[in-house]
This record gives structure tokens, C-alpha cells and sequence, in this order.
């Protein structure tokens, strides 16, 4: 990274800090907080566990959803990729599942599953699976026949063109649905707390707000921000360690946040 | 050379495509063509652009269906047109295309031992092999390279051996050598006749470059505008082993030119 694009981000940094001191005189601490009380608040819960008691359990209905929606929304397309026929009677229903707001069928998992882990798990998957199955059956039907020919004509068998040919043709347009996903799943599970919930960071915004705390909500939005941040991080570096194959420069380069 | 038990037989070959919309009957793109190929031999095939050279070639190796015709391979029946597909009828028909074809997600030496592994038979034996075919065209210290990071010229030069690693007994191409230019094209068709002369095998050649058709095979066989016939048939005596740098040179080159040149208009 050159040096003109770091001091440029410091400044822009400096700038929204300003702007936010300025609101929360104009407005008063009592709406906006302030920076100041956001980095003694942010040390104290830091301190004392709490940020990472109510992040831990954020974070992990976050994973438990992305990896119960995601391995059947990457896997699906697939198997649908051998059975044609079966893929165009089911396509009309995956495209009114991808239509349903699953925001709204929060209340519904709260009713199904209770109030523990078990709704946000739900909600992050049925968000997530569907993102992850429209991308990688785009890569999959994008799959370059003229490479199944060659190697039907090397002698590979369907397992092997769906191995070689197929899976990694397919992997850029699943990493493409994955990092959309990614923020959505951390998105999903503190929409699900924000319904229903004793602990993690959504109850902890729940909770601020509740008490006019303002510098709580603010504390949890800053920890959010950064794990949607740090997420995005390591699914770009997978992404590129996956592929690697690919030429870096050029229009088929991807851009890779942080990295 | 046996012309008496060809390796193939072509005979009164057809083909054309399902008709498009609001059009009454496609039309044929192959039509009553004949011709075999012996054992060892390196058979070109030179035909304007469009006649159907790349059709033809999908046929024999089986990657489409033909509209009427017969062709028997080492005397076996290979019912084109009505019976299931086997493309490259079992390993035994190579087929070098006109893309490379490479998988970019599979480093140089992936790809040339993809077919020997997916064929189960990627041995010691098969790697020395490689190993060889790699030196032989001067590919050897890119083995770990991916194919973007690799020149056109290495990357047909890789399509090239991955076929001949597994060894079929016959190998089809595809104009292999159209999307290079000249200098190393005039390489690339001296490392094919090195590598053939290497493991002498059938090679069946298509091509729409007259020079290429001559100074590479033993016959030439020229094919008229779509529906493709073979319309002349020569055999080439230029004696081997030929070095293309100068082949324009050698004798009978010019005349045989001028001839195929005049068939084709």
C-alpha cells in the first residue's frame, strides 16, 4: 500500500470522528454518545469480558448458520446438475424461496425453536442458503463444455468431470455468493437477538437502547463492524488461496478488501 | 504402410444439424464422404474454412452423433449415427482440438497427466514418459507453472503431449497450430513430426494451410467447400526426415502447392 492511500484513509478517519464529536454536541451526548465515552465504555466492556461473552455467542450462531445454510447451498447444485429434469420442476419454488423476506420469518423460528441459539442458527441459514445455492448453480451451469469433452474423450467419468472440471470451474461464483453471505450471517443473527434474545450483541444494542444508553449501542455497532470486517479478511484470503490459479492482474483480478 | 487393413474407414459419411427455426431442412455439412487412414500413418486433411473439417473430426472421435454414413475402426463397427456415444472410444482415439483446452486450474504437468490419471494408469512408467514428452518439446522447468503464466506456444505444446502421454494408437487434430504465429507455429510443427518420429503413430491432420498439409504428412487429402467430399488425393514423397525451415526448398514442395492450391479454389 503506498503511503498517499494511508494518510488520505487517516484523514477521511479524522474527518468522520469530527463529524461525530460535532453531532453529539449539537444534538447532545445523550443521542450520539461521543467518541471520548466511546473508548472509556469500549475498554470497560472490554475489560470485564462482557463485549466478548455477548460477541462469542453472536458470532457463533453467525458460523452455525452459514455452515448449516452454506454446505447444502454449495452441495445442491451439484447434485442438480445430473438430474436436469428434477432442476427444472424444482427451479420456480427455489426462486419464490429466494423471494420470501426471511427477516420476516423470525418470529416464526422463535415460535418453532425456543429462544436459545437454535432461531438465529435457522435465520442465518435460510438467508445464507440460498445466496450460496443461486451463485455456485451459476458457476455450475456456466461449467466450459468443451473441457467435459476433452476429458470424456481423456477417458473421465462423471465423478472425475465433477471433481475436475465442474468443482473448481464453479468455486469463484461460490466464493462470490460466500462473501456476499459472510456480512449477511452476522447481519442475520443479531436481527434474531434483536427479536428475542438474553445475550449477544444484538440484545446488547436491544439493551443500550432500552436504557438511553447510547454509548452501549455504539460500543456494540463499533464490535459488530469489526467483525464483519474481519470476516470479509479471512474470506478473501481463502478466496485467493483457493484461487490461485487465476491470473492477478488484468479484469479477471479479484479485488481482495485488506488484503 | 498397410493400405490393405486401414486403422479407420470412412465411408459415405453424412451429416447435418437439426434445423433452425422457419428453415425447411438444414443443410448437410458432410455429405457421402470416404476415405481410411492406415496404420502409422500421418494422413492431412486440407479444406477451406467452413467445410465441415472440425465436424468431421467430432464425429470419429465420437463427441457427436453423425446423420448417416459408417465407420470401422481396427474392424470394429463404430455405428455413428444410431448408437450411444463414446467419446474417444475408450482411450483409443486421441483428439488434440483447436483450443488448448487446458484447465487453468491445474498446473502444466497436471494437465498433461490428467487423462493418465483419470485413466488410472499415471505409473512410474507413465511419468517417465511425461518426463520425456516434457523434454522433447522443451517444456521441462514449467512444470509447476499454471497455464495463463505460460506462452500460446507452450500451451499447445502441452495440449499436444497430454494426448500423446497416454499413447492411443490413433490421434485426431484439430488445426493445433491455427491460433500462433508463424515462427512458432514452423516450431511447434517440427516438435510434432519430432515427437512422431519419436512413436510412430496414426495421425489424422486437419488443416486449411496448404504448406502445413504438405510438409507434415505422408498423404494429403483435399476436401472441397461445404458439404465436404475429398475432391484430390495425393500422396507426398518428400523424404523424411524434413526439416520445415526450409521445406518451401524441398523437392516437389512448389509443384504439389500449386496444385492443391488450384483444387481448392
Amino acid at each position: 500500500m503506498n503511503l498517499r492511500l494511508t494518510t488520505d484513509r487517516i484523514v477521511i478517519f479524522v474527518v468522520l470522528i469530527a463529524f461525530w464529536q460535532l453531532c453529539s454536541l449539537e444534538f447532545g451526548q445523550h443521542w450520539f454518545s461521543s467518541p471520548l465515552k466511546f473508548v472509556d465504555k469500549f475498554v470497560e466492556l472490554g475489560l470485564n469480558g462482557e463485549i466478548v461473552f455477548h460477541m462469542t455467542y453472536t458470532v457463533k450462531a453467525a458460523i452455525f448458520g452459514f455452515l448449516v445454510g452454506g454446505i447444502p447451498g454449495a452441495l445442491l447444485p451439484f447434485v442438480l446438475r445430473r438430474l436436469p429434469v428434477v432442476n427444472a420442476i424444482l427451479d420456480p419454488y427455489f426462486i419464490a424461496g429466494y423471494g420470501v423476506p426471511k427477516l420476516a420469518l423470525a418470529p416464526l423460528f422463535v415460535l418453532w425453536f425456543g429462544i436459545d441459539l437454535e432461531p438465529k442458527v435457522a435465520l442465518v441459514a435460510s438467508i445464507v442458503s440460498f445466496l450460496v445455492f443461486f451463485s455456485t448453480m451459476a458457476g455450475v451451469q456456466s461449467v466450459n463444455a468443451q473441457f467435459v469433452s476433452m476429458a470424456r474423450v481423456a477417458g473421465a467419468n462423471e465423478s472425475h468431470i465433477a471433481r475436475h472440471i465442474v468443482w473448481p470451474g464453479a468455486i469463484p461464483y461460490s466464493f462470490a455468493g460466500f462473501r456476499i453471505a459472510a456480512p449477511y450471517s452476522i447481519g442475520a443473527a443479531v436481527v434474531g437477538e434483536l427479536i428475542s434474545s438474553n445475550r449477544g450483541l444484538g440484545y446488547m444494542i436491544q439493551a443500550g437502547a432500552t436504557d438511553f444508553d447510547t454509548t452501549t449501542v455504539f460500543v456494540s455497532l463499533g464490535t459488530l463492524t469489526m467483525i464483519v470486517v474481519l470476516v470479509n479478511i479471512c474470506v478473501a484470503h481463502a478466496e485467493r488461496w483457493l484461487l490461485r490459479w487465476r491470473p492477478r492482474t488484468g479484469a479477471g483480478a479479484a479485488w481482495v478488501p485488506g488484503a | 504402410m498397410n493400405a490393405a487393413s486401414p486403422t479407420l474407414e470412412v465411408r459415405s459419411l453424412a451429416k447435418r444439424f437439426p434445423p433452425r427455426n422457419g428453415q425447411a431442412e438444414a443443410p448437410w455439412i458432410l455429405a457421402d464422404l470416404d476415405f481410411s487412414v492406415a496404420t502409422d500413418e500421418f494422413l492431412t486433411m486440407v479444406g477451406p474454412s467452413g467445410a465441415g473439417k472440425t465436424t468431421l473430426l467430432n464425429i470419429i472421435a465420437q463427441v457427436d452423433a453423425a446423420s448417416g454414413g459408417e465407420i470401422t475402426f481396427r474392424g470394429e463397427a463404430m455405428n455413428p449415427v444410431s448408437g450411444t456415444l463414446k467419446p474417444g472410444w475408450g482411450c483409443q482415439i486421441g483428439y488434440v482440438t483447436q483450443d488448448d483446452n487446458l484447465l487453468p486450474w491445474r498446473t502444466l504437468i497436471d494437465n498433461v497427466t490428467f487423462p493418465l490419471r483419470v485413466q488410472g494408469r499415471l505409473d512410474d512408467a507413465a511419468m517417465e514418459r511425461v518426463t520425456t514428452l516434457m523434454r522433447t518439446v522443451n517444456l521441462v522447468g514449467f512444470e509447476r507453472y499454471y497455464p495463463h503464466e505460460l506462452s500460446g506456444g507452450m500451451r499447445k505444446r502441452a495440449s499436444l503431449i497430454r494426448t500423446l502421454a497416454y499413447d492411443p494408437p490413433i490421434i485426431l487434430m484439430d488445426e493445433p497450430f491455427g491460433a500462433v504465429d508463424a515462427q512458432t507455429r514452423t516450431a511447434l510443427q517440427q516438435d510434432l513430426l519430432r515427437l512422431w518420429n519419436l512413436g510412430r503413430k496414426t495421425i489424422i491432420f486437419v488443416t486449411h494451410d496448404i504448406g502445413e498439409a504438405i510438409a507434415l504428412g505422408d498423404r494429403c487429402l483435399v476436401l472441397s467447400r461445404s458439404p465436404a467430399k475429398v475432391v484430390a488425393e495425393h500422396r507426398i514423397t518428400i523424404k523424411r526426415p524434413r526439416d520445415l525451415s526450409n521445406v518451401y526448398k524441398l523437392e516437389g514442395f512448389g509443384d504439389l502447392y500449386e496444385l492443391v492450391r488450384k483444387e481448392l479454389l
